[in-house]
């Protein structure tokens, strides 16, 4: 393969700023009830991130509070080099080039079912200046990427659970964002289809993707994450690296949920 | 009895029946167009965040749909003139339908635009597509998907019901049928054969608005734009391409 060709297919974009993603005192607030409160969080380049806890501790929020499309009450906020959001307001003007940026992966995948698997990659480059023809060339590549090729022009209702979840990482990859946020992208999957999402989840780790990762896979984010926060009643409770967090919790409640996660396991 | 059921010299009334069908056409195609635009509008209006915006929707909504089309074709004719706004007979017959047929579209049209998936917004807005762009590429076509069954239905009907436009002379196919039995006196055998013409109209209008959902339900693209796409996509995927 020669240069140009595998810079095309680069996944990351070179150039990156040390600090991807920095996070200082973030509250958000639904309806009155405080769901997060006063969280730090700094994401390096190349690293992952996983953010572990019971459903409803604010795992989620905290995830959507990255790329915006949950707005916090309170927070400093810096993605890819920018400033986007100070004291209690949105201080980027282009909200479209932060999306841009970071690329997200639900954990209802969320593709679009009017289009087949190459348009849903497509779409958005399309939409963001990109030619048909550099679209299709990037989200052919993407497809192959994840290993759906095959399945390029079928529909998001012909595909299984985990084709579905693989084109919708190859959707998020389509404008070379810095980060990539997965919300539980494997709680809606079976064993089989769980397994090929975790393989191109590594992968793309192991070419240095930056990735803030919200899962109910402990073993996954202790193979794969370089930092695991675990995240309890809106406050980050206690985080480091994944053998210490993970093999000899520090804090009661971190060790009730690993106790319980063990014990449904 | 049967020989003396057509006696009407039909091919002397064939242009005038040739005519009323055209104006048939006229006022199915402009009201429906009409009334798929504004229904649009209105089930946008019900589906806002804002009460003031919601509240007249609903009240127009609430309106058209609980009174008579002839009621509505009166007083837009009839009544309007009546205080000065006098609108030709084309005008009053489109404006009538329009606002009654929308009425019944903008409720199909907000029930499948409410019916699209929140998950659809939001992952469209995660790739940074914007508010337009959401609703055009991401929102719209899977909301005409499911609104197309009642959709057509209403289309058919509406068809239908410019045959009331007889009140109002509006010179279309049931009109043409009435001056042809004023003059002929042969109202069963006219009338069966207006008949025929509407079923012949409408029967094939159905089937073809049928055909056109199961193929959209299969997938299979319509516009020229997305043939080339896919087709440009399965050559570039059949290709062996080189590890990534």
């Amino acid at each position: 393969m020669t240069d140009a060709a595998q810079e095309t297919t680069a996944i990351v974009v070179p150039e990156q700023p040390e600090v991807v993603v920095r996070i200082e005192n973030l509250s958000k607030s639904f309806d009155g009830r405080l769901v997060l409160d006063d969280v730090h969080l700094t994401v390096h380049h190349s690293k992952i991130v996983a953010i572990i806890g019971q459903s409803g501790g604010g795992k989620t929020t905290l995830l959507r509070c990255v790329n915006l499309l949950e707005r916090p009450d309170n927070a400093t906020m810096e993605v890819a080099g920018e400033t986007i959001f100070a004291g209690d307001r949105v201080t980027i003007r282009n909200l479209a080039k932060l999306r841009q940026s970071v690329g997200m992966v639900f954990q209802r995948f969320n593709l679009f079912p009017h289009l087949t698997a190459v348009e849903n990659v497509m779409l958005a480059q399309l939409k963001a200046g990109v030619s048909e023809e550099d679209a299709l060339d990037r989200a052919v590549k993407l497809l192959r990427r994840v290993g759906l090729a095959h399945r390029g022009v079928a529909y998001p209702e012909q595909m299984s659970g985990g084709e579905q979840q693989r084109v919708a990482i190859a959707r998020a990859l389509a404008l070379r964002p810095s980060v990539l946020l997965f919300d539980e992208p494997t709680s809606s999957l079976d064993p089989e289809s769980t397994s090929e999402v975790l393989r191109v989840m590594r992968e793309l780790a192991d070419d240095g993707m930056t990735m803030i990762l919200v899962t109910h896979e402990l073993p996954f984010a202790r193979d794969v994450a370089d930092w695991v926060v675990f995240v309890d009643g809106g406050r980050i409770v206690e985080e480091g690296k994944p053998a210490d967090v993970l093999g000899k919790p520090r804090e009661p409640r971190t060790k009730a949920f690993l106790a319980s996660y063990a014990a449904s396991h | 009895m049967l020989p003396k059921l057509f006696e009407v010299p039909w091919s002397d009334y064939a242009p005038a029946l040739l005519d009323g069908l055209q104006r048939t056409v006229s006022y199915t195609l402009a009201s429906f167009l009409g009334a798929a635009v504004l229904g649009l509008a209105v089930a946008l209006l019900r589906l806002s965040k804002h009460r003031i915006m919601r509240l007249p929707a609903a009240a127009y909504t609430e309106i058209f749909k609980n009174i008579p089309l002839l009621a509505i074709i009166f007083v837009t004719y009839f009544g309007l003139a009546s205080v000065g706004l006098r609108l030709g007979v084309f005008e009053a017959g489109c404006v009538s339908l329009i606002v009654f047929y929308a009425a019944y579209l903008s409720e199909i049209f907000r029930a499948a635009i409410a019916g699209v998936h929140g998950g659809q917004q939001e992952a469209a807005e995660a790739l940074g597509l914007g508010r337009v762009s959401t609703f055009a590429q991401v929102i719209l076509p899977q909301a005409l998907r499911s609104a197309l069954p009642g959709t057509n239905t209403m289309f058919v009907d509406l068809l239908k019901s410019t045959s009331l436009l007889v009140t109002i002379s509006a010179a279309e196919l049931m009109s043409e049928g009435r001056i042809i039995t004023s003059a002929t006196f042969r109202a069963l055998e006219v009338y069966l054969v207006i008949a025929a013409i509407y079923f012949a109209l409408c029967y094939p209008l159905s089937q073809g608005l049928l055909w056109l959902e199961r193929r959209i339900r299969a997938g299979i693209p319509l516009s020229p734009k997305r043939r080339r796409r896919l087709r440009a996509a399965r050559a570039l995927l059949a290709e062996k391409g080189a590890p990534v």
